[in-house]
This record gives structure tokens, C-alpha cells and sequence, in this order.
């Protein structure tokens, strides 16, 4: 009789589970406290380590890096008892510190970003040691720490991608997609100390929308993802725009802090920048995949259209929301112009990404019941 | 394996508790303290700036604070800054009150990114009508640490290690030539 591998237990199947949602917890918790923190910087002020956005912005990362040992200990674990746990479980299992450990390769990216994330906080605290409690995002320790965020979301979407056959990881790549979403562009703000002809993070969020909206809706594979996606993306936006000012305020209150002098009524930064007309491009996308599934189209062709498409709505619609959002925005006709332009050729590669990058979180593992 | 399950969440409980509990917020915040000063005449108000550290390097922050004689009460104005660091939005700004130093207009953890001679200017309205003046010669001198381009090589050592197991990962599932349904 074959012995059952842990993951078709009732226990392993809820550790599989409890552990990419806990890392993916520990990213949101890292998302929500960087809106904060952002935040606080412009409606209060004042910096120290110990600020509650902070503990925010450490605990998630924390959080998602002890439940990502942990489950390369039981992975580990698992492989010596001779009952490897399946790809379904994080990933393809890789062997590291020559076999010492067995790792499922979503659960190695998610460790490694958070253990960054920690490493690179010293970094920080060395850099702020220096040069003082600078509150801007393009400083090299800066860029790092969300380079780490970034990796460790990477590593939760790969953990629910291995597992995309199940409701549980469908569901948490609902939410893992759109947190990556608004958190993706924050790393482009390292490019703001060249010279460029467009906001970097302008061209971030045209070139990082449109690609996980692609490969969010490939690696679902079912009618409505991309809507669904844009959707999750919308409710995430509109509670960060809610909670970051409502928290920076009540935070200032509780400690006798007064808000900052001649605060101008511009929208919270994070959610701010997140673009809220991906629901249209997600339109546009179910209408190509559509077609995908009903006229036998090249899938790669059609998601390279489906990427420049939503990179033209995307970038089209940006200026729109700033003028909307934002009364103290300017932007130039010119730029307005030079934005919608590039979202063409921006969007192509998102689409050529996004279909190598769908294929690359499938090959995780081997879907078992893909059939909608 | 139920109960080693078990074992690991509970162990996971305990980490994580121990993590938050470990980085309690302190709710203090550090008073600004003025190691440095110069006057400016404004018209009929003489000006008071505090610098929290000097000399001023370039990409260091500190505070700055801007003290009419007479305190800021029923006084209102502009800065107006100028050097080879100052952004083209920062040129012109209101006085506002420094967060931690209530009692002054300045500014808090600033930093200007690149060495030279800067001016701070201002422009007062108040009980004793309207001034204007400027102090001149603010010699910043250049960043301190180590240079620019290794904190930088340091700071994307992440993007480069994501780059690399991008490209291996290419290279093992050859995406552009597996099947691609939808």
C-alpha cells in the first residue's frame, strides 16, 4: 500500500493552505503598512524607527518569512520520511545547502524576500545612520527593502500558482495579483534619480499592470479572471485610500501630534497611483481571451495584443485619474501625448511577459484538474 | 503528521508574537536640537535660522527651523530657496510650522542632494508689514558614507539576484516554446 503523502492528509492539506495564505497576509500587512508610512511622512511628519507603519511594514515581512521557513522545514521534513510532498505544495521541490534542506521554489523566493527584507533593514538603519531619517523612497536601502517586498510577493503568487487547481489558490491569487499590482511600481522610484522623459513610476504602473493582469487571468484560465482581478485591484484601492489618511491621523492624534502646516488636498500616494480603469483593460482582455477559447487563436499572439491594449487604457486613462483625483496635479499636453504613446510599446512587452511568465508559474506544477 | 502540523503552527504563533511583541512602537520623538545658527534681516523682522547639524553635507537630513523675532504668531510669508540641489517645486513653498518644534516655521529631515552654495530666502507679512530678505553663501559640502555608485551596487544586488533567477528559470522552461492555453 502506497504511504500518503502529507499534502493529502487532512493536516498537511491545511498547513499547504494556512501557508500561502499566511505569506500572502504578511505581504498585505506589508502593503497597507507602506501606504501608512507614506502618509504619515506627508500629513505628520516626524520619523523614528519605532512608528507603528513601520512595525507594519516589519511584521509582514515577518510574518511571510517565518511561515515560508516553516514550510521548507515540513517540506524537508516530509522528504526525508520519504513521502515528498507534491509540486502542489509551493512549487517544484529544489535542494539546497547541498540537500540539507528540500525547498518548494515558491516558498524559496517568499523566504528569501523576506529574509532580505530583514538583512536589508540593517542596511537601512546604517544608511539612516549616515545620512539621517531622510523620509524619501530613492535611496539605495530604500529601493532594497522593496525589492525584498516585491520578491516575496512573487514567491506567494508562485505558491498559489502551484496549486492554481484548487478554489483556495484561485482564490488567493485574486488577492495575491492586485497586491503586486499596487505594490509594483514603488521600486521604479530608484529610477527618479536619472534623467528621464516621463515619471518612472508613471511607466511602471503602464508596464507592471497590464503584465499581472496577464498573467493573472492565464494562470486562472477561467471566464471573468481578468474582471474579477480588477475588481479585488478596485476594493484594495479603495480601502487604501480610506485607511492611510484615517490612520495616519488617528496615529498622529493618539500620540499629540498635530498634522503639518498648508497640506494640500492631494490623494493618499499608494492607492493614488494605482490605476483605477485596469477594470476597462480587464474587459478588453476577457474579450481577447475569449476569443482565444472560441476561434483556436494563438494564445501568445493574442495576449502580446490584449498586453498593448491594456497598456494604451492604462496610460491613456492615468492623466485622466490624476486630474480627477488630484487638483494641485499639472500635467502637460505634451506629457499627456508622450504617456499614451508609450503605453503602446510599453503594454507589448507587458503582453510578450506576461504569456512567458503564465507559462513559467504553470510549469510549477502540473495543473490536475484544469478543465473549467 | 496531524500533530506535527500542529507543532509547527503553534511554533509559528509563538515567533510571530514574539516578533511584535519585541517592536513595541515608542511614541517619542527626537526633540530638535540646533547645533548652529545665522540671522537674516527680513525688512523690519530680523530672522533666526537653526541648523541641526553643521556644517550641512549634501544628502544628509536635517532640520532646519526659522525664528522671526517675536515668535511666528500673526506672521505669515514664503521660503525661497535656491542651489544646485533644490527641486523645481521646492523654490517657492509657504513657512510652515516645524512638526517637532512648534513654535518655529522650518523644516523637518531635509536633505539636499548635491554640494554647493545655497540661499535661503524669505518673504514675511506681518504686525509690522511687509519683508524681505535672503541669506546668502550657504556652503553645502559634499555627501558623506561611502560613494553613491557602491551603496547603489549594494541596493540592487536584490533586482540582480531577481534578473538571474528570471533568466535560469527562461532558460529551463523555454516558455516561448511550451503550450499556452487560456
Amino acid at each position: 500500500m502506497d504511504t500518503p503523502s502529507p499534502s493529502d492528509t487532512t493536516g498537511g492539506r491545511t498547513a499547504a493552505i494556512a501557508g500561502a495564505w499566511v505569506v500572502l497576509l504578511g505581504t498585505a500587512i506589508t502593503t497597507v503598512g507602506l501606504s501608512w508610512d507614506v502618509q504619515w511622512h506627508q500629513e505628520v511628519g516626524p520619523d523614528t524607527f519605532f512608528t507603528l507603519p513601520h512595525l507594519a511594514l516589519y511584521s509582514g515581512s515577518a510574518i511571510s518569512g517565518i511561515a515560508s521557513l516553516l514550510m521548507v522545514l515540513m517540506a524537508t521534513s516530509a522528504q526525508r520520511a520519504g513521502r515528498p510532498l507534491p509540486p502542489t505544495v509551493g512549487g517544484t521541490a529544489v535542494r539546497v545547502f547541498g540537500g540539507m534542506f528540500t525547498v518548494p521554489l515558491g516558498y524559496l523566493i517568499s523566504g528569501i524576500g523576506a529574509a532580505s527584507f530583514l538583512l536589508y533593514g540593517l542596511l537601512d538603519l546604517w544608511w539612516h545612520s549616515i545620512y539621517g531619517f531622510d523620509a524619501v523612497l530613492n535611496t539605495p536601502s530604500h529601493v532594497a527593502l522593496f525589492l525584498a517586498i516585491l520578491i516575496t510577493m512573487i514567491g506567494s503568487i508562485m505558491v498559489f500558482a502551484a496549486a492554481r487547481d484548487q478554489r483556495w489558490a484561485r482564490a488567493g491569487i485574486l488577492i495575491a495579483i492586485p497586491t503586486l499590482i499596487t505594490f509594483a511600481p514603488i521600486p521604479t522610484h530608484a529610477l527618479t534619480n536619472l534623467p528621464m522623459p516621463i515619471d518612472p513610476t508613471i511607466a511602471g504602473i503602464i508596464c507592471f499592470s497590464p503584465m499581472l493582469l496577464i498573467v493573472g487571468a492565464g494562470i486562472l484560465a477561467r471566464p471573468g479572471a481578468a474582471i474579477y482581478l480588477a475588481a479585488v485591484l478596485g476594493a484594495i484601492q479603495a480601502f487604501l485610500w480610506w485607511f492611510s489618511p484615517w490612520a495616519a491621523e488617528t496615529y498622529a492624534a493618539g500620540i499629540g501630534l498635530p498634522l503639518r502646516d498648508g497640506l494640500s488636498p492631494q490623494p493618499p500616494d499608494l492607492p493614488g497611483a494605482t490605476p483605477m480603469f485596469l477594470v476597462v483593460a480587464a474587459v478588453a482582455v476577457e474579450c481577447l481571451f475569449w476569443m482565444i477559447r472560441t476561434r483556436d487563436l494563438n494564445a501568445r499572439k493574442v495576449m502580446l495584443v490584449a498586453g498593448g491594449i491594456t497598456g494604451l487604457i492604462v496610460a491613456a486613462s492615468l492623466p485622466l485619474q490624476q486630474g480627477l483625483t488630484d487638483p494641485t496635479s499639472s500635467i502637460s499636453p505634451v506629457e499627456i501625448v508622450l504617456i499614451t504613446i508609450l503605453g503602446i510599446p510599453f503594454g507589448l512587452l507587458a503582453g510578450f511577459l506576461g504569456a512567458r511568465f503564465t507559462v513559467m508559474l504553470r510549469a510549477l506544477a502540473p495543473a490536475t484538474k484544469e478543465a473549467r | 503528521m496531524i500533530t506535527r502540523t500542529r507543532r509547527l503552527a503553534v511554533t509559528a504563533l509563538m515567533m510571530t508574537g514574539l516578533c511584535l511583541a519585541g517592536a513595541t512602537p515608542a511614541i517619542a520623538y527626537t526633540p530638535v536640537g540646533i547645533v548652529h545658527t545665522e540671522r537674516v534681516q527680513a525688512g523690519p523682522y530680523g530672522v533666526t535660522l537653526g541648523f541641526s547639524t553643521w556644517p550641512i553635507r549634501a544628502m544628509r537630513s536635517l532640520d532646519f527651523t526659522f525664528i522671526p523675532d517675536g515668535g511666528i504668531a500673526g506672521k505669515s510669508g514664503t521660503l525661497h530657496l535656491d542651489g544646485p540641489g533644490v527641486q523645481s517645486d521646492e523654490h517657492v513653498t509657504p513657512l510652515v510650522r516645524h512638526p517637532r518644534k512648534l513654535a518655529s516655521w522650518g523644516l523637518d529631515v531635509k536633505a539636499f542632494n548635491s554640494p554647493g552654495t545655497y540661499s535661503f530666502g524669505f518673504v514675511i507679512d506681518g504686525p509690522r508689514g511687509h519683508g524681505e530678505g535672503t541669506l546668502r553663501g550657504v556652503k553645502i559640502l559634499d555627501q558623506p558614507g561611502p560613494p553613491l555608485a557602491l551603496s547603489w551596487v549594494v541596493g540592487s544586488l536584490p533586482f540582480i539576484g531577481l534578473v538571474v533567477f528570471l533568466g535560469v528559470a527562461w532558460r529551463r522552461t523555454r516558455p516561448g516554446r511550451l503550450p499556452l492555453t487560456v
